[in-house]
């Protein structure tokens, strides 16, 4: 008698619980994890074909750092239903903190911090910016915060173009400022990692930097980087996430979900919608410096500008608004849908594909005047954001709630990691009480289903 | 508990509320009056969702009288002042026991406490669910509120308004659009919850509040034309010119059926 309770404590133990509860999230970070070997693997494999699907890991790093801003985009935007047409802003201010920092252009800071130290303090330094933004936005309702916000990112994106501040020896400011470009700073090589512990740091570059990481020769800086750059957005992720399912978040839901009643209930709204707003530009910020190290410039065109809040907010549509992980599958699937009608150069896509295996007397046949070749030059390669664009509409109209939105609806809970951890729980009971019984296939395997959003 | 000077309310050129002196005690008081009387117009000064032209609302705190003609809606509420909307005015997406929760946790700090997990705050659950067998939800709770019939939204409106135990309730229609079957249902609602909180009601359905209230005040054209025990307010030939039209009992559904808009 006395083991069997033991073995039912163990069962039950919080570790166990732990790990059932996170089944999903386990599951879903081991993926991103295996993902460059996978990638590896299949390119091997299937060559083109691979190739033409999935997008490189070089790829990859973009998308984590792109990722980060549209759930820091959807915190707000999804959470308290106030659209933050402006998010670029903290992006900006992220990228350019890192880089001015670096090179020593911000007063009473010293050149060459560790990117570390200057991804933090740009993100305190959004935050402030939003309690700004936010004291002036949040006075109005709905649309005018959009607008008010969009405003104050359009004036920081013209002033980036014209300031000399933000550039180094007469260059133009709107072609960006590179980190470490003045000649008497040291090259920018952006260590990751947790302070003072050695094994855990890295220098981090996709070109340049460090090809080991914990002792683990992977021969590639770019597998490091994606590593470096993935554990800080699951960082933020969790932390957003946890922020969301705090009392304070559930008072953000209810903002979104009625304010005046929320209001009404007792709760200063206003402060509330402020202190969203700043925890979401603080990890708006951090994706922003997580740009400069994959491409260690920034520039108006690819920070400040309102396309790339635009692009946030399609990946953001896409993926599930309100979902916060949804919106880094929707970038996912975004670039892969670029690269899908990319020329080989950038990752191998559907035209190098067709290329390969299509006969020759199929791709120089004429169809009025025009042969297949080049018309697929004309109306598909290398117009991703064409499709995009149209995919974007066909997913506004039939698909709402997004990918990772349907999927949970489909499911019938709150999150596909509760909705895992109660099969999971029913499962386990289940077979406690049949002990012995065989438990059916199907029930085993709810990850595999939800990785694939 | 409550009680108002001279408060004056002015929309251009029409008083809503005009120069209205009352104050609210423990017994349960109906407010009626007809349409565009301005009742909802005076609960609005009351909790702060309209600040008055004119006059001055006190809320009586350990003996005390406190101002409260500026506080903000979310200042009466964290005083103990709450109320329920005419218009159905819940969070629709969420479940109703987050709906009551939520309400629950808007008292004390622990809003702010953005790095723990809400479910460690198992009083606020608790609460809730007390709430809601309260009202009649027992059953409900993790439905989503939208789905909800609409004599149950009624009750949700009522659950919300009740969590954070205020001192004072002010229930703006709770039998708006209710059928008929559930009018019993809300009546017993109505009294269960005057036994622990001063209640203010406004209702149309003359049934409702002549049977519940021990005390009846009629606005017409925002002021007070009589403040009396349901029997000499009935008899009252003023209320009857102004708004019952030879009322008599069980005859005036029909009011509650135009929906009255104030």
């Amino acid at each position: 008698m006395s083991t069997e309770t033991t073995d039912v404590d163990m069962a039950n133990s919080w570790p166990v619980q732990y790990l059932q509860d996170h089944t999903v999230h386990i599951a879903v970070v081991l993926l991103f994890v295996a993902y460059p070997f996978v990638y590896d693997i299949l390119v091997d494999l299937f060559a083109l074909t691979a190739e033409m699907v999935l997008p490189e890991p070089r790829t990859m790093l973009t998308i984590l750092a792109l990722g980060l801003f549209a759930m820091s985009f959807d915190f707000i935007s999804g959470y308290t239903g106030y659209l933050s047409f402006g998010h670029g802003a903290f992006f900006g201010i992220g990228a350019y903190f890192v880089v001015l920092g670096y090179n020593g252009q911000i007063p009473l800071l010293p050149a060459e911090l560790p990117f570390m130290m200057l991804m933090l303090m740009g993100a305190l330094a959004a935050a402030l910016f939003a309690l700004v933004v936010g004291l002036l936005a949040f006075r109005l309702s709905g649309v005018y915060f959009a607008m008010i916000t969009l405003g104050i990112a359009e004036i920081m994106y013209v002033v980036s173009q014209h300031w000399d501040y933000l550039t180094v020896d007469d260059s133009d400011p709107a072609t960006g400022t590179a980190a470490g470009s003045p000649s008497d700073v040291e090259l920018f090589e952006p260590v990751i990692g947790i302070p003072f512990i050695d094994p855990l740091n890295a220098t981090v570059h996709p070109a340049f930097g460090e090809t080991t990481f914990l002792g683990i020769n992977f021969g590639d800086p770019v597998i490091v980087t994606y590593f470096a750059i993935g554990s800080i957005v699951l960082i933020c992720y969790f932390l957003m996430q946890r922020i969301i399912h705090s009392p304070f978040g559930r008072v953000m839901i209810a903002i979104r979900e009625n304010e005046q009643r929320a209001k009404a209930i007792g709760y200063n709204v206003f402060y509330y919608k402020i202190g969203a707003f700043m925890i979401s530009a603080f990890f708006g910020a951090i994706g922003g410096a997580l740009l400069i190290v994959i491409n260690g410039t920034a520039s108006p065109d690819t920070t400040l500008f309102f396309l790339v809040t635009g692009f946030a907010l399609v990946a953001t549509i896409i993926g599930g608004l309100g979902t916060l992980a949804g919106p880094l599958f929707g970038y996912i699937f975004l670039e892969g849908v670029e690269e899908f009608l990319a020329r080989k150069a950038s990752g191998g896509g559907l035209q190098p594909w067709l290329q390969e295996i299509l006969p020759g007397s199929v791709l120089n046949a004429s169809v009025s005047g025009v042969t297949v070749d080049e018309g697929m030059n004309a109306f598909m390669t290398g117009h991703g954001e064409f499709y995009t664009g149209i995919i974007f509409v066909v997913f506004v109209l039939f698909v709402p709630i997004g990918m990772l939105g349907t999927l949970r609806a489909r499911l019938g809970a709150d999150s596909v990691a509760d909705w895992a951890t109660t099969r999971i729980e029913k499962f386990r009971t289940e077979s406690e009480s049949e002990a012995g019984v065989e438990p059916p296939a199907s029930e085993t395997d709810p990850e595999p289903e939800s990785d694939s959003d | 508990m409550l009680r108002t000077n001279g408060l004056t309310k002015r929309f251009g050129g029409i008083t809503a509320t005009d120069h209205v002196d009352f104050e609210l005690g423990e017994e349960l008081t109906s407010l009626i009056g007809p349409n565009g009387a301005g009742k909802t117009t005076f609960f609005n000064l009351l909790t702060g969702q309209l600040t008055p032209s004119e006059g001055t609302v006190e809320f009586q705190q350990d003996g005390e009288w406190v101002d409260i003609t500026e506080a903000k809606p979310q200042e009466t509420a964290q005083l103990g002042i709450h109320r329920s909307f005419q218009i159905t005015n819940i969070f629709p997406t969420s479940t109703v026991l987050e709906n009551v929760r939520v309400a629950a946790q808007a008292h004390g700090s622990n809003s702010l406490k953005f790095w723990r997990n809400v479910n460690t705050f198992e009083g606020h659950y608790e609460e809730a669910q007390q709430i809601l067998e309260r009202v009649g939800l027992g059953g409900q709770s993790q439905l989503t509120a939208e789905n909800l019939s609409h004599g149950e939204k009624r009750q949700l409106e009522v659950a919300l308004a009740l969590a954070g135990d205020p001192d004072v309730l002010l229930l703006d229609e709770p039998n708006a659009g209710v059928s008929t079957e559930g009018v019993d249902d809300i009546k017993a609602l109505i009294e269960d919850v005057a036994t622990d909180h001063a209640v203010l009601l406004v209702e149309h359905n003359m049934d409702i509040v002549m049977d519940v209230s021990e005390r009846v005040v009629v606005l017409n054209q925002g002021a007070v034309i009589a403040d009396d025990s349901p029997e000499n307010v009935r008899g009252d030939p003023d209320v009857q010119e102004a708004y019952l039209g030879g009322y008599e009992a069980g005859d005036l559904d029909r009011a509650a059926a135009d929906g009255g808009r104030v």
